[in-house]
C-alpha cells in the first residue's frame, strides 16, 4: 500500500529552482533512502514534503492531498521531519524538547506514556532529561531529535543527514535504532544521506537525486552492488 | 550615494527644482524648505552612520541641538558672526559625537540605539540644568545674517542660498567619504565586522570616523537651524527631534544621498499636510502614512520611486529586462532600437 | 538611613512600573525581534479606555477586566494589520512602523480625549504603613505586588503549560517550531496581545501618580527600554531585575548626586545601563545572541 505519493514536485529557493518535476512513492512500512551529492536537492525535498519550503505539484499522504496544507497540519496527519543539523531546541531541556514533539497531541496521559516509551528506547536521554539540549553531545542531540519527532506519533519519519558530524560508531547506533523502528514498529522511514554505503545496508528502496531530478530508483541491495550508479552519482 | 540608487535624470531634476524653487515659492514656504534642508544635513550624517556604518544612533537630534547651541552661544557671548559659527558648530559637535561614539564602539546595534535614545531624552533636561550657559527656558537669540546688497530686497532668498550651500558642502563631504576607500571599508564592516577586521580593517578607526563625520553634519545642520530661526530654546530639541531624524533617514532610504533630502522634506511637510486635511486627525493620518510608506516599500521613499520607475520602464517596453544585469541592459538597449 | 530606605522603596515602586513595560517590550522582542516603540502609547490608550469606563459609572474592577481583554485584542489587531505583513522586512522598516504606532496611538488618544490631564483613581487605598521606622505608601506596596503577580503568572504559564512552551519555542526558532506543529503566527499574535495587556498594567499603575495625559507614558518608555537593555533583551526575568534596578538607581541618584539633581536624574539609568553593557554586552540575563537592530 502506498503511504506517500509525490507527482511532479518542483521547488525553488528564491530564484534558484532546486527540484524539477520529481515523482516517486513510498509504501507503508517501507524504509527509503534518498541519496545524492551535496546540493542535489535532498534537503529541499524533505522541506517541501513537510511544508516549510514552497513547492508545486501534488503530494498525497495516507489518501489525503497535502500540497495546500501548512506544516502543522501535515505533522498532525503523520509526517515528522528531523531537519539537518539536529533541529533540537538548544535552550530547552531534553524533557521540554520531547513535550514540544507532542505539542499537537492533547491527551496528557498518552504523552506521558509515549515519553516513557522513548526514554526506554533512548536510556541516555532519560539520564539527561533535565539538561539543556544544547549541552548534549552530537549523538545525543541526534537521538533527541529523532525521539522528539517520534513523540508526534508519525506514520512517516523523515530524517535529514542523521550522520552529519557524528562519529561512525554513533552513526551506526542511530541506524540500528532506525532498523528497530522499521522492523519492530513498522515505521515508514525516509532518510536523506550522503553516506550511501551505510544507508543502503539498512534501506529497502533507494532513490538517487541529482541537480533536482530523480535519476535512479531501485531496491537498496541492488543499488549497493550497481557499480554504474555508485560511480556516476554517489562518487564512490 | 551609489549610482544604482536612482536614475540620474531624477537627481538632476531634483537639483534643478532646488535651484528655481525660490522663484515660485512664497517666502513662508521657502523658509519651511530651509528648515527641512537643515534637518536633511543632519539626516545625511545619520545615513552615513546608519546606512553605511550600520550603527543606529538615536541622539542625532541632541547633536543637532548641540550644534545649534554652539552657534547661538558663540554669537551671543563673543559676538562671532553667524557665518563663522557654522564651522565651529561642526567641529565642536564632531568632538561631542566622538565622546558619545567612543563607548558606543563596544555596543551592539540595539544597545547603542537605547543608550543614544537616553542621551536624546536627557539633552533638553541638561539644557535646563546648565541655564547659566544656555539661557535655560528663555533660550538664546542669534543675530540675523548680514545680507549682501543684491539680496537686500529679499533676505529670505539669501538665507535659502546659504542653506543650500551648506547642504551642498554636506553632500560633497559625504560623497568624498563614500566614493573613496573609506566607503568600501564602511560597507565591509557593516556587512560582516569579523571578516572585515580579519582583512585588516581597523574597526575602531572606521567607526569613530563615521561617528565624527555624522556628528559634524548634525552640528552643521543645527547651526543652520539656529541661524534660520534667530532664536533657540530647549523646546526645539526634545527627544522627538532625534526620533524624527531617524524617521527621515529611514523613510528617505538610509543608503542614499537623495533620500536624506526626501526624508527632511517628509518630516517637515507631511505632518503639515496631514493637519491641513483634518486638524484633529492630522497626526493619526501622519502615523498611518509612516506605517503605510514602510509597508508598501521596505526601503523607504527612494525604494518606492525606484520600484515605480522600474515598473514604468518595464511596462512601456513590454518585456521585463532587468536593468541591473549587463545582459538585461543590452537587451534594454536592443529594445530601444 | 531612613531617607535611604524611603528612596529605595519609592525607587522600587517606580521600578516595578518600568519593569512591567520592559516585560511587554521583551515579550515582543523575543517573539518578533522588534522593539515596539509604540508600546507605551498603546498602554496609555488602554488606560484612557479604563478611565472612560470608570467615568461612565462602571465599577473599577470590572472596567479593568474589560479593558485588559480589550487591550489584548488591540495588541492582536496591531500585530495582524501592521506587523505580520512586514515579517521578514528590513529591520529599519520595522523601526519606522513601531514609531508610526507611537504617533498613531498618541494621536488617537489626543483626538478622542483631548490633551487635558485627568485624575485617574488609584486602585489601592490611600495612606501608608510604617515598616521598621520607614513610612511606606500602600500604593507603592500594591504596585510591587501587582508586578510580582503579573511576572509570576507569566513565568508559570511559560514554564509549565503547553501554551507557554509553544510561545517560548516560537520565539526561539520559527522553522523548528513549525516542524513540531506549532501554529507559529498564532503564538506571535498571542505574544503581542499579552504584551499589550502587561503594558496596560504598567499604565494603570502609574496613571494615579502622573495624572492621565496622552503623553504620560512617553518618558516611561525610555526607562522601560533601559530596563530591558539592562536585563538582556531576551529575558523577561532580566526585565524585572532591570526595571527595579533602574527605578532604585534613578531615585537614589536624583537625591544623592548633587551634580545630577532632580532635573537630570534620567542620566543615572543611562550611565548604569552603559556601565553594565560595557562589562556585559548582552545585559545581565541576556544570552549571547547577536542583536542587530
Amino acid at each position: 500500500m502506498t503511504l506517500l505519493d509525490v507527482r511532479g514536485l518542483s521547488a525553488s529557493y528564491g530564484k534558484v529552482q532546486a527540484l524539477f518535476d520529481c515523482s516517486f512513492s513510498v509504501g507503508d512500512g517501507e524504509f527509503v533512502a534518498l541519496l545524492g551529492a551535496n546540493g542535489a536537492g535532498k534537503t529541499t525535498m524533505l522541506r517541501a514534503l513537510s511544508g516549510i519550503a514552497r513547492s508545486s505539484g501534488t503530494i498525497s499522504f495516507d489518501g489525503q492531498r497535502l500540497d495546500a496544507r501548512p506544516p502543522e497540519e501535515r505533522l498532525r496527519l503523520g509526517i515528522a521531519h528531523v531537519p539537518q543539523g539536529r533541529g533540537t531546541f538548544a535552550e530547552f531541556t531534553v524533557d521540554e524538547n520531547l513535550s514540544l514533539g507532542a505539542i499537537t497531541l492533547s491527551d496528557a496521559a498518552q504523552v506521558r506514556r509515549d515519553k516513557e516509551r522513548w526514554y526506554q528506547t533512548f536510556p541516555r536521554l532519560r539520564e539527561r532529561r533535565n539538561r539543556l539540549a544544547g549541552n548534549l553531545s552530537g549523538g545525543e542531540q541526534q537521538m533527541l531529535a529523532v525521539a522528539r519527532a517520534l513523540m508526534s506519533r508519525p506514520k512517516l519519519l523523515m530524517c535529514d543527514e542523521p550522520s552529519l558530524g557524528l562519529a561512525p560508531a554513533i552513526t551506526a547506533e542511530i541506524f540500528e535504532i532506525f532498523k528497530d523502528l522499521h522492523k519492530r514498529h513498522r515505521m515508514t522511514l525516509l532518510v536523506v544521506e550522503q553516506n550511501a554505503d551505510l544507508t543502503l545496508q539498512f534501506a529497502d528502496t533507494a532513490f538517487v537525486i541529482e541537480t533536482g531530478h530523480i535519476v535512479a530508483t531501485s531496491p537498496a541491495h541492488e543499488m549497493l552492488h550497481n557499480q554504474d550508479i555508485q560511480k556516476s552519482y554517489l562518487g564512490v | 550615494m551609489n549610482s544604482r540608487s536612482l536614475p540620474t535624470f531624477i537627481k538632476v531634476g531634483a537639483a534643478a527644482i532646488a535651484l528655481i524653487a525660490p522663484v515660485f515659492l512664497p517666502d513662508f514656504l521657502l523658509f519651511e524648505v530651509c528648515i527641512a534642508l537643515s534637518y536633511s544635513i543632519a539626516v545625511l550624517g545619520l545615513n552615513l552612520l546608519m546606512g553605511f556604518a550600520g550603527q543606529i544612533c538615536l541622539a542625532q537630534g541632541a547633536l543637532f541641538g548641540f550644534g545649534a547651541y554652539v552657534t547661538a552661544y558663540l554669537n551671543a557671548e563673543f559676538g562671532l558672526s553667524p557665518y563663522w559659527t557654522l564651522p565651529a558648530a561642526a567641529v565642536l559637535t564632531a568632538a561631542a559625537g566622538l565622546a558619545v561614539g567612543l563607548p558606543a564602539l563596544r555596543l551592539q546595534g540595539l544597545q547603542l540605539a537605547i543608550i543614544t535614545f537616553g542621551i536624546a531624552a536627557a539633552f533638553p533636561q541638561a539644557l535646563l540644568k546648565f541655564d547659566w550657559l544656555t539661557g535655560g527656558v528663555s533660550g538664546l537669540p542669534i543675530d540675523s545674517l548680514e545680507t549682501p546688497a543684491p539680496f537686500a530686497g529679499r533676505p529670505e532668498l539669501w538665507l535659502y542660498l546659504v542653506t543650500v550651500a551648506c547642504a551642498g558642502v554636506a553632500v560633497l563631504l559625504v560623497s568624498l567619504v563614500l566614493f573613496g576607500d573609506t566607503g568600501r571599508t564602511l560597507r565591509a564592516q557593516r556587512d560582516n565586522a569579523q571578516i572585515a577586521e580579519a582583512l585588516g580593517v581597523n574597526l575602531t578607526k572606521v567607526r569613530l570616523w563615521a561617528f565624527g563625520i555624522s556628528s559634524a553634519l548634525a552640528g552643521l545642520g543645527g547651526g543652520v537651524f539656529a541661524i534660520l530661526n534667530g532664536f533657540i530654546s530647549p523646546q526645539s530639541f526634545l527627544a522627538a527631534v532625534s526620533i524624527n531624524i531617524v524617521i527621515a533617514s529611514i523613510v528617505g532610504g538610509t543608503t542614499t544621498i537623495t533620500g536624506a533630502f526626501i526624508g527632511g522634506l517628509f518630516i517637515v511637510f507631511v505632518p503639515t499636510w496631514t493637519s491641513d486635511i483634518n486638524l484633529a486627525l492630522g497626526n493619526v493620518i501622519y502615523g498611518l502614512a509612516l506605517i503605510g510608506v514602510m509597508m508598501i516599500s521596505g526601503n523607504g521613499v527612494v525604494g518606492l520611486v525606484k520600484k515605480l520607475v522600474c515598473g514604468m520602464l518595464q511596462t512601456t517596453s513590454g518585456n521585463v529586462p532587468s536593468l541591473k544585469s549587463i545582459q538585461g541592459r543590452k537587451q534594454w538597449i536592443a529594445l530601444r532600437k | 538611613m531612613s531617607l535611604f530606605f524611603q528612596l529605595v522603596v519609592s525607587g522600587l515602586a517606580s521600578g516595578a512600573i518600568y519593569a512591567a513595560l520592559a516585560i511587554a517590550l521583551v515579550l515582543i522582542f523575543r517573539a518578533t525581534s522588534i522593539v515596539n516603540f509604540g508600546q507605551g502609547e498603546m498602554a496609555t490608550f488602554s488606560a484612557y479606555c479604563t478611565w472612560q469606563m470608570i467615568n461612565w459609572g462602571v465599577p473599577v474592577w470590572l472596567s479593568l477586566l474589560i479593558c485588559l481583554a480589550a487591550s489584548f485584542i488591540v495588541g492582536i489587531i496591531v500585530f495582524r494589520s501592521f506587523i505580520q505583513p512586514l515579517i521578514g522586512a528590513p529591520i529599519e522598516a520595522m523601526v519606522v512602523v513601531t514609531l508610526g504606532l507611537f504617533v498613531l496611538f498618541q494621536a488617537v488618544t489626543m483626538w478622542i480625549w483631548g490633551a487635558d490631564q485627568r485624575a485617574f483613581p488609584s486602585i489601592f487605598p490611600d495612606g501608608g504603613i510604617a515598616i521598621g521606622g520607614v513610612q511606606v505608601r500602600i500604593s507603592a506596596l500594591g504596585t510591587l505586588l501587582a508586578l510580582a503577580i503579573a511576572a509570576l503568572s507569566i513565568g508559570l504559564v511559560f514554564r509549565f503549560t503547553r501554551l507557554g512552551l509553544s510561545m517560548r519555542a516560537s520565539a526561539y526558532d520559527r522553522t523548528k517550531s513549525m516542524l513540531v506543529g506549532i501554529k507559529v503566527q498564532r503564538m506571535l499574535m498571542l505574544g503581542w496581545g499579552l504584551a499589550a495587556v502587561i503594558g496596560m498594567i504598567a499604565a494603570v499603575l502609574i496613571a494615579p501618580r502622573l495624572l492621565l495625559s496622552p503623553t504620560m507614558m512617553t518618558p516611561i518608555l525610555f526607562y522601560g527600554l533601559a530596563a530591558a537593555t539592562l536585563g538582556g533583551w531576551d529575558s523577561p526575568f532580566g526585565a524585572v531585575v532591570g526595571g527595579l534596578l533602574v527605578g532604585v538607581a534613578e531615585s537614589l541618584g536624583g537625591s544623592y548626586l548633587p551634580m545630577v539633581g532632580a532635573e537630570l536624574r534620567i542620566v543615572v539609568p543611562i550611565a548604569l545601563t552603559l556601565i553594565i553593557l560595557l562589562v556585559k554586552p548582552v545585559g545581565l540575563f541576556g544570552s549571547y545572541k547577536v542583536t542587530k537592530l
